[in-house]
């Protein structure tokens, strides 16, 4: 059941990716804010994945659970952007 | 609750993969039916995940339920099994060792006795030897303070041990106890 939570909050975090990219879309400002957010957000994942112990310590989970979720996020903005694209 | 889960989860699949691929981007209101039913799978997923959520964690609260039991009923066998086991024990040592239940009623302090050890039958006269001991000592300790309140032997004799003078065997057996407890 735990896996399945999981796995559903993973198909949430896919779907607003999609959505994200359906925002971008819309409009080239839409286009830049987006890229930007994009951005932004790739720089402070880059920045989690090196000062994964720091951030760790203040999350308060293990090293193992952060990086596990980096990997989550990335995985979940590639498939929505690649959903987006492809349709 | 379950079956609201999976279906939640797979509208959310639904909605989300269904109006990107089949309806096109360039009309308008396709758009907007897109960006609709892309929210709405957003919050369908959302909802699925916390069902799951809820599920998992009453789940866990039972896994532990049944362990705290099983561990209850594990402690209480072992309890009684170990109090059987004393009571068992009790009654065995209770049957195997007369010595101790003898003494008890006898209240008598006698601790050099081994307990392992089958009842004989000096053990059983101790008693009556240590009666007669004791009876002994009075007697001498009485006859002692009568001759130092300067009595007679006759006298004493006949205080302590009840025997007129005369050439009785009791009498004589008397006096006779009478030198050895006063020499002494």
């Amino acid at each position: 059941m735990r896996a399945i939570h999981l796995a559903n909050y993973f198909v949430a975090g896919c779907i607003a990716s999609s959505f994200l990219g359906w925002v971008a879309s819309l409009h080239p400002m839409a286009m830049r804010a987006i890229a930007f957010l994009a951005t932004a957000v790739f720089i402070l994942w880059g920045l989690c994945w090196l000062l994964d112990f720091s951030v760790s310590g203040w999350l308060k989970i293990s090293v193992n659970n952060l990086q596990a979720l980096l990997l989550a996020v990335l995985a979940m903005v590639l498939v929505g952007g690649m959903v987006i694209l492809c349709s | 609750m379950q079956l609201k889960m999976w279906i939640l989860s797979g509208t959310a699949i639904v909605l989300w993969l269904a109006p990107l691929t089949t309806l096109d981007k360039k009309v308008g209101w396709h758009k907007s039916i897109q960006g609709l039913s892309l929210g709405a799978a957003i919050a369908c997923a959302v909802s699925a995940g916390n069902i799951a959520r809820k599920l998992a964690e009453e789940n866990e609260i039972e896994t532990i339920k049944t362990r705290a039991i099983t561990a209850d009923v594990v402690d209480e066998i072992a309890v009684s099994a170990y109090v059987s086991q004393q009571q068992r024990q009790q009654e065995a040592e209770a049957i195997l060792n007369p010595v101790e239940h003898l003494e008890r009623a006898l209240a008598l302090p006698d601790a050099e006795v081994e307990r392992s050890e089958p009842i004989t039958q000096n053990q059983l006269a101790e008693p009556e030897q240590n009666d007669a001991q004791n009876a002994e000592t009075e007697r001498a300790e009485r006859a002692l303070q009568l001759k130092a309140k300067g009595w007679g032997k006759a006298k004493i004799i006949l205080e302590v041990w009840g025997v007129s003078k005369g050439g009785s065997p009791k009498y004589k057996a008397a006096e006779a106890e009478y030198r050895r407890l006063v020499e002494e």
